[in-house]
């Protein structure tokens, strides 16, 4: 063991290292490239293209590297392709790191929430748009401790390419231990080697996990923050922080948070006469929707029965029905986030979603078809992006499918974020805002744009009691004095009353009554309303509407 | 010769390419090991076999056998011993250069067959079976030892019943598998246990395996194993030499007949010229070994 210092600095051994680095890059790096490609073929819409990359992972992940890394070497110059030691070795474990990395790839975008995407397909964005700025960012986040393993594990398997004359570290290692017989000195200085460069990988995993980290970005921590013992005062707080740290929440701005925030001034309730006059100047105006015998199902199970609607500019329209009833089904067939078996839907006179013939349009076309027509969308789980700050949840879109300049977007975003009151909150992330502040955010996204349709789906359903009041309030804003087109699905029954010029209320797919809001909830004629309408009201839902 | 190129090369150009040749001419005289081809009959066969002259040929080893092809322990980035020394003259003597390939032994002729090497000087013995895969041009005799721990405590005699119920370490695709797998009968025969194989990579590892206690004996090459006895002396002993019928060959690929030929007829040179003899010395090999080169190939 006399030898292991020695060993450690021989210059024979560190060119090895070098050997070894030289494999390991060529196999991650070809491995993320062919693992970029199997992953994109097994996402995509072409099912051939999924069952070529399931035989490619097959193949390539059930079969040993080293009978891969001897086939590259061997038996590849049958065929004419003779490639020096390293890069058949590169080759062989870029092959083998593929199925495992385009794994990971894949459940790091299925693991974005769908309705993050949702939300950015609503607002236009095309699939490449959404992947770039919406799933990767996210995707790639969680996939660094992957990453990371892989890393490791790519390093150590480069060993085997030994077997192919691939003069690396362990292959140097063997063959000094032949000629000096000094077996263990080798081994153990060797493997200290390895020790350093996978250690240097764990440290560049975590280097990176705390770069990326968004908590830390947005709260622009101080060093102090990561000496938390060393500071007496902190160590008193501790019990406090311990008490807090059942609500698992991550910490917020605290000042930020507890500044109220600015009070909008109440909309004006509406008069008779002014609901009269509502309605007389409606009337006149464009047809903004039109559904036409709208038949989907799922299955065997019928979601939407042959339905028939139509709304007017600036008319608002509040769909109300038992759950299942189909009214998320409509919002979402409306701006085409969901195909339909039969019938039509057009948006300003526009077939959203396929040509003049009539023919589906890609969803790359569908998307830019979205952003021109201007259909905006409001979820009932927000589905803002987790990743982004207030404002970047309202300016990046307008940059990303509007082609806004950054300025501009920036000062569209302040606007809007000042209108649902939260202007004081535009560098917070959305973990860091309740419910009824992150579905404000989602409002001021969807508005951004200037669509000329505004779809709600279940706005305040996911919200705490006490915060359905502030959302309402925004939206009530919106139909009275902005006199913006909407469609709200709700159950709100007295909101719709107050808000809607019409209720249309869903049973099985269909309309089962519609009419003046007033009307049809005071007065509903068909029984199955009555009925439904009479059990909201026992329920005596929560919240008191001015 | 070397006053005869100097003057070739007066006449053919100017005094650069005097000067390169001179280098070359000088280099070559300084690199032999010890032995002098014989300079006339190797200016004679590079006229006759004049394809490889100039080029650059990859010799495939498994440098896991000191004395016979190793790293310099001085050096780790040559290799060194008696069929590297063998290799660089013959390539001296056709004018070509040799690099190394590393490899298992198992892959040794793989390696030659699929193109990636353009031949094998690599102790490896030539028999029908591996023939098969690459044309062998035999130099050396075959004296195999049997390595054990000290004190013999199996009391282990050679490749007979002696083996029955004992562990023997093997390289991958060494001949003495066979003849160990062949013990298996005539050991139930004799009511015995049967012998069992441990199959490595290189030499190193069948040695460990003996030190460790998990092989009883490890049966190759005498040099090899004298080689082992003298690193471990306290720890491993030579039981036996046994004599194996097989010689050492050189492989060079069977769809290249010519350069067969020329190998063979080099070797006669450096058998003939008593280099061959010189180099066993220089290594300290058994002079037993020499043998008049000849060809072993199969269809």
């Amino acid at each position: 063991m006399s030898l292991f210092a020695h060993y450690l600095s021989l210059p024979y051994l560190l060119e090895g290292i070098e050997v070894t680095l030289q494999v390991t890059i060529l196999g991650l790096f070809g491995g993320l490239i062919l693992g970029l490609i199997l992953a994109w073929m097994q996402l995509g819409r072409f099912w051939w293209l999924s069952a070529f990359a399931r035989g490619y992972t097959v193949i390539f992940r059930g079969t040993p590297l080293i009978l891969q890394m001897v086939f590259a070497y061997d038996a590849l110059p049958h065929i004419g392709i003779k490639l020096p030691a390293i890069l058949a070795a590169g080759l062989a474990l870029a092959c083998n790191e593929a199925p495992f990395i385009a794994e990971m790839l894949r459940s790091g975008v299925l693991g974005v929430d769908r309705g993050q995407v949702s939300a950015g397909q609503a607002l236009g964005m095309t699939p490449a748009v959404l992947m770039r700025r919406v799933i990767a960012p996210q995707a790639i986040r969680t996939m660094i401790p992957a990453f990371g393993n892989e890393t490791v594990s790519a390093l150590k398997n480069s060993s085997l390419a030994s077997v192919i004359a691939v003069q690396e570290l362990t292959l140097r290692s063997t063959q000094l231990a032949s000629s000096t017989f000094d077996f263990f000195s080798i081994f153990f200085a060797s493997g200290l080697l390895y020790l350093v460069l996978t250690g240097a990988v764990s440290v560049i995993q975590l280097a990176l996990e705390w770069t990326l980290d968004l908590d830390r970005t947005s709260r622009q921590r101080k060093l102090a923050d990561y000496l938390p013992f060393y500071l007496p005062w902190r160590r008193a707080d501790l019990a406090t922080k311990l008490a807090l740290a059942d609500n698992a929440a991550p910490a917020v701005d605290v000042a930020a948070a507890m500044q109220p925030d600015i009070p909008l001034p109440p909309a004006r309730a509406l008069t008779r006469e002014d609901r009269a006059k509502r309605a007389a100047t409606i009337a006149r105006n464009n047809i903004a929707v039109e559904v036409k015998d709208l038949r989907k199902s799922y299955g065997t199970q019928a979601v939407l029965g042959g339905l028939d609607m139509t709304v007017r500019v600036g008319e608002v329209v509040a769909l109300l029905g038992p759950s299942g009833s189909g009214k998320s089904t409509l919002l979402r067939c409306i701006n085409h986030l969901e195909e339909w078996d039969a019938g039509t839907v057009r948006v300003g006179g526009r077939r959203l979603g396929f040509s003049d013939h009539g023919k589906a349009l890609t969803p790359r076309a569908v998307a830019n078809e979205r952003a021109s027509v201007g259909v905006g969308m409001v979820f009932q789980q927000f589905n803002l992006f987790s990743h982004l700050t207030a404002k970047e949840n309202v300016a990046g879109p307008l940059r990303w499918v509007h082609g806004m300049t950054g300025i501009d977007a920036d000062r569209r975003a302040r606007e809007l974020l000042d209108r649902v009151g939260l202007s004081h909150r535009a560098d917070a992330l959305p973990r860091h805002l309740s419910g009824g502040q992150q579905q404000r955010v989602a409002i001021a996204r969807a508005l951004a744009p200037n669509p000329s349709v505004l779809l709600l789906d279940e706005p305040t359903s996911a919200l705490d009691p006490e915060l359905v009041n502030e959302v309402l309030e925004v939206i009530r804003r919106l139909a009275v004095d902005d006199g913006l087109t909407m469609i709200i699905s709700t159950h709100q029954i007295r909101f719709a009353d107050e808000v809607a010029d019409r209720v249309a209320f869903l049973s099985g797919g269909a309309i089962l009554e519609e009419g003046p809001a007033h009307e049809v909830l005071s007065n509903p004629r068909n029984p199955v309303t009555a009925r439904f309408l009479s059990v909201m009201d026992a329920e005596k839902t929560p919240e008191t509407v001015r | 010769m070397q006053k005869w190129l100097c003057t070739e090369a007066r006449r053919a150009s100017g005094s650069l390419r005097l000067a390169v040749l001179g280098a070359i001419v000088a280099a070559g005289f300084l690199a032999p090991v010890g032995a002098q081809a014989a300079p006339a009959a190797c200016a004679a066969l590079q006229e006759k076999y004049p394809d490889w002259k100039g080029k650059t040929l990859v010799n495939a080893i498994n440098p896991h056998t000191p004395g016979y092809e190793a790293i310099d322990p001085k050096d780790p980035s040559k290799y060194v011993g008696f069929d590297i020394d063998l290799g660089e003259e013959i390539g001296e003597c056709l004018g070509f250069k040799l690099t190394y390939k590393a490899v298992t032994f198992a892959a040794l002729l793989t390696t030659l067959a699929s193109g990636q090497a353009d031949i094998v000087i690599s102790d490896i013995y030539a028999t029908e079976e591996r023939a098969k895969a690459g044309d062998f041009i035999t130099y050396s005799k075959v004296f195999d030892g049997v390595l054990v721990a000290k004190g013999n405590p199996k009391k282990i005699t050679g490749i007979n019943t002696s083996l029955c119920g004992a562990a023997a370490a093997e390289n991958t695709g060494y001949v003495e598998v066979p003849l160990v797998q062949a013990l298996i009968p005539e050991c139930k025969a004799a009511g015995k246990p049967e012998p069992t194989l441990q199959l490595y990579d290189n030499n190193a590892n069948c040695i460990q395996a003996i030190l460790a206690g998990r092989a009883d004996t490890y049966v190759n090459d005498v040099n090899t194993v004298d080689n082992a006895v003298k690193a471990y002396p306290d720890k491993l002993e030579k039981a036996i030499a046994v004599t194996i019928p097989y010689s050492v060959g050189i492989a060079v690929p069977k769809d290249k007949p010519k350069f067969r030929e020329a190998v063979l007829a080099v070797m006669m040179e450096i058998y003939k010229s008593g280099d061959q003899a010189a180099l066993l010395k220089k290594w300290e090999l058994d002079p037993n070994n020499l043998k008049e080169p000849g060809l072993l190939t199969v269809n």
